[in-house]
């Protein structure tokens, strides 16, 4: 039973990252309907720069932390200006090819830059864990479900009742018809991938005080883990970020600890493709059947 | 015709010098072992992008997982060459090579089956689970070695001949040969009936539905042989690297061959060749800048792209294409047979239909969830007969098309077509039994040609199989020819025989309405469902369009049941109205009973007023 409850623990504090994670892929998805493959290595990204902030700037963690976060927010912004606005009238594949040439381009350029040496994260969290009558339940647990859970709320407050928010879900539905409504569709999008982006920020610093080693690859993972849960959910959904991030860590974690930890990824891909073959839009998405 | 014989077989040559020369070069030492094991990397990963346009350029469906498929094949080939040592290399590579193939398709079409379900994005997603979840079993079988790999699986470069020299030219060979027959299968294939059929339901998969095309079986096709050539490529693989592990199989790598897919342009196989080419050699020509050279690739990646979204040949082909269908023709000429008569479409004799009801409907009704979408509607339609169906907007008129097309399977009710009931079948069956139709919104392929359009919809009345296809048996030849005459000639009564190789989407938008219709007639239906024919038209076109109707209705004898809401047109022409509101029908009979149904004038106008009546044709 402890060990049960500890898995579940443990996986809730992964699946609350991943869902972070996903809520940039959903956003990005609803709006302009691109997979984001670049999305993971804004993870990596803002890992090196707390790494560098910390070890090179001589800045505190705070305020390191805080840097990595407005430099993914004006890089999210910029890679949609640069690599994906030019193309958004262009076949979708181009798009995801581009966006994993983006991903393929920081990934080395990062190694240029930090060699493909994984480094220690330079965070760490010392707080004794409170015991549970056997069962641990460690602060960063607490810290990242709260933080997670927290700035989901936030998010879905943003998008439902404030007028940027009401914005975004025009774009959603039709670009067209919110541009003929006056809505400046540009800076909606762009600040879409600002919000992602930043909450991509955030998720690093979660991942990485959770696996505290930093590497060019290190987006890739949690990147692919996250886009599964916002599938998984329904993407384009924010509720479903959240649902298929943490349904995707406790059955990852729980995988683990009583099946085979060597065959979790293969279950959990199991397990998406079996909700998509029942529920094609994913556990929330509603399936629109085409008009004929 | 001479010239073109000539110039096909100068192409066939210059193939077959081309693998002379670098033949020579290999063998003799002057081409590397390094050079030519890239040509034989740019050989397996053009049989890997060739084979994945299949599914993702020509089929149209998005997969991430190809790799999988790949590792299906090397495995099972290079645990078959290493469990028979004692038979002579080359017939275990050919066993192991044809197993892989076979057993990668299998593995496609049990992933197929379920996957194809799903469209667009979810689908690249499920077939990346499957690559994946291939990828970690392999990782955790013992016949494939786990995680370590598969070692020393015999080389091809090596194994091949007892001279070194010779084996690596002779492996070159192989895979050229290989990649040859793969790229001429996915050619002649892509221009047969088959491929039509695939490219269609690319295009517009509900049209290609309604045209007489069974689309899950044609996406499972194209999906299984597209899995089949990547096991072949893995097979290869594995025998030129003589070491597997997992890692050589995941998602990246099945990135990797899709870029090569859409850089050379989706749906190009050209384009595919071209771009494996450069794309395997690049990094090899930057090597000097080693540290630089993925920071180069990556960015090349993402330019190209935006300057060139839709690839290097976008759709296009070289028009090596046609040559090798040339060369085909030509020896098939030469040493096979003469030329065969065109075999002209069958014809089904519907004369015995002479004045009884061809379409009746009974008591058919739908609901959706809740929603009573349709209920009780009795309808029938007789041999020739033109007949309206009209109702304010929501009254189910649609609703009643796809019921009678399949597309909606009803919840109760008959319906019955030359006296067989056909409820309960599907699109496909429908309308290669007699049932054919346009949309209200315009379903053309529109990356096809006029004729091609036309082309696709005789799917049903040819029968030729997709080998006669690959091998341009004399049934394709006749059978193509065949419905090239019938094709044309239905063109020319539309007046479109001048656009007849112009792409449909590029017609102005009253000739998109003709060749629709044009389309439903090809499959050769005793009933025509028209849906707002008139739409979007203005009056002098309407008038046209009232004029052709009349004119098919006698010239290729079927009835019409039509949707309308423009009142000139179907006062002008029905014999005979239904009348439908809240999924009822609320009235039926001559066009002078209906204008003067005081309950039609409440449906449409929500009161009961003769003097509005002039109004009500808007």
């Amino acid at each position: 039973m402890t060990l049960f409850l500890s898995q579940l623990l443990n996986g809730i504090h992964v699946g609350s990252i991943y869902a972070l994670i996903a809520l940039g892929y959903t956003m990005v998805y609803g709006i302009v309907q691109l997979i984001n493959f670049a999305h993971g290595d804004i993870l990596m990204l803002s890992a090196y720069l707390v790494v560098v902030g910390i070890t090179k700037l001589g800045l505190s963690p705070a305020l390191s932390v805080l840097l990595s976060i407005v430099v993914a927010v004006v890089f999210g912004v910029i890679l949609e200006r640069v690599a994906y606005r030019p193309l958004r009238s262009s076949p979708r594949i181009s798009s995801l090819i581009t966006a994993i040439g983006v991903s393929m381009l920081m990934q080395n350029v990062a190694q240029l830059i930090f060699s493909p040496n994984p480094i220690p994260y330079p965070i760490t969290l010392s707080v004794p864990a409170l015991n549970l009558g056997g069962l641990y339940l460690s602060f960063t647990t607490i810290l990242t479900v709260v933080l997670s859970v927290g700035l989901m709320f936030l998010l879905q407050i943003f998008v439902s009742s404030t007028k940027a928010g009401k914005a975004m879900r025009a774009v959603s539905e039709d670009t067209g018809t919110a541009l003929l409504m006056g809505i400046h569709v540009n800076r909606i999008i762009s600040l879409t991938f600002a919000i992602g982006s930043g909450l991509a920020a955030i998720g690093s610093l979660l991942y990485c005080i959770a696996y505290p080693s930093v590497a060019p690859t290190l987006g890739s993972l949690p990147g692919i883990k996250a886009f599964i849960a916002a599938v998984l959910g329904g993407i384009g959904l924010i509720p479903g970020a959240m649902l298929g991030g943490f349904i995707l860590g406790i059955a990852e974690s729980l995988a683990k600890a009583y099946i085979s930890s060597r065959m979790s990824d293969a279950i959990v891909y199991g397990i998406l493709i079996i909700v998509l073959l029942f529920k094609p839009a994913g556990l929330l998405g509603t399936k629109t059947r085409e008009k004929v | 015709m001479r010239n073109r014989r000539n110039a096909s077989l100068l192409n066939f040559f210059s193939l077959f010098i081309i693998f002379i020369i670098l033949f020579s070069f290999i063998r003799s030492g002057q081409m590397n072992n390094y050079y030519s094991n890239i040509l034989v990397t740019v050989g397996i990963s053009i049989i890997m992008a060739v084979s994945l346009n299949i599914t993702s350029g020509l089929l149209g469906q998005l997969a991430l997982g190809h790799a999988g498929f790949m590792s299906v094949g090397a495995y099972t080939a290079g645990i078959i060459t290493k469990s028979l040592p004692d038979m002579p290399f080359a017939f275990s590579l050919a066993i192991a090579l044809l197993a892989g193939g076979i057993l990668a398709a299998l593995f496609g079409f049990l992933i197929g089956m379920p996957a194809l379900r799903l469209k667009g994005d979810y689908l690249a997603i499920v077939t990346l689970g499957f690559g994946e979840i291939i990828r970690v079993v392999v990782e955790n079988l013992n016949i494939t070695g786990g995680a370590a790999g598969l070692s020393r699986i015999t080389r091809m470069s090596r194994a091949l001949a007892v001279d070194k020299k010779m084996s690596a030219a002779i492996q070159f060979g192989v895979v050229f040969w290989l990649m040859v027959i793969v790229v001429t299968i996915t050619f002649t294939l892509g221009r047969s009936r088959h491929g039509r059929a695939i490219l269609s339901i690319r295009e517009n998969e509900i049209a290609s539905e309604a045209a007489g095309i069974p689309t899950t079986y044609y996406k499972l096709f194209a999906f299984t042989l597209g899995a089949f050539f990547a096991g072949i490529a893995g097979g290869l693989y594995a025998h030129q690297i003589g070491l597997l592990t997992p890692r050589h199989f995941d998602f990246n790598r099945s990135i990797e061959y899709l870029v090569m897919v859409v850089l050379g342009g989706m749906g190009s196989i050209t384009g595919s060749i071209v771009s494996s080419a450069i794309l395997v050699s690049l990094p090899e020509f930057l090597r000097g800048f080693a540290d630089w050279r993925m920071v180069i690739y990556s960015l090349t990646l993402i330019l190209m792209m935006i300057f060139r979204p839709s690839g290097l040949l976008g759709t296009k082909e070289f028009s090596l294409s046609k040559t090798v269908h040339k060369i085909q023709k030509f020896l098939a000429k030469k040493f096979v047979r003469k030329e065969r008569k065109p075999k002209l479409p069958f014809v089904p004799n519907y004369d015995v239909w002479e004045g009884k009801p061809v379409l009746t409907v009974e008591n058919l009704g739908i609901r959706f969830g809740g929603l009573v979408a349709a209920e009780n509607i009795n309808l029938h339609v007789m041999n020739d007969e033109i007949v309206g169906l009209i109702g304010p907007n929501g009254a189910g008129k649609t609703t009643v098309f796809n019921m009678l097309q399949g597309v909606y399977v009803p919840t109760c009710g008959s319906i019955t077509l030359l006296g067989k009931d056909i409820v309960g079948k599907s699109t496909y069956e429908i309308a290669s039994s007699g049932i054919a139709r346009t949309f209200q919104n315009i379903r053309l392929f529109k990356s096809m040609t006029v004729l091609e359009n036309v082309k696709v919809a005789f799917h049903t009345r040819m029968t030729y199989s997709p080998l006669s296809g690959i091998t341009r048996a004399s049934r394709y030849d006749s059978e193509e020819r065949g419905i090239d005459i019938r094709a044309r000639e239905l063109l020319h009564v539309f007046d479109m025989d001048d656009v007849a190789d112009e792409n449909a989407a590029s017609l102005p938008y009253g000739m998109q309405r003709k060749l629709e219709i044009c389309r439903a007639l090809a499959t050769n239906p005793k009933v025509l469902l028209l849906d707002e024919p008139a739409a979007g038209m203005n009056p002098t076109e309407t008038a046209e369009l009232m004029d052709t109707i009349r004119r098919i209705r006698t010239r290729f004898s079927v009835a019409i049941l039509l949707i309308e809401h423009d009142m000139s047109l179907v006062m002008g022409i029905c014999e005979r109205i239904y009348v439908l509101n809240y999924g009822h029908v609320i009235a039926e009979g001559t066009p002078e009973e209906i204008a003067s149904n005081e309950e039609v004038i409440t449906a449409y106008l929500g009161m009961s007023n003769k003097d509005n009546k002039e109004d009500k044709a808007c």
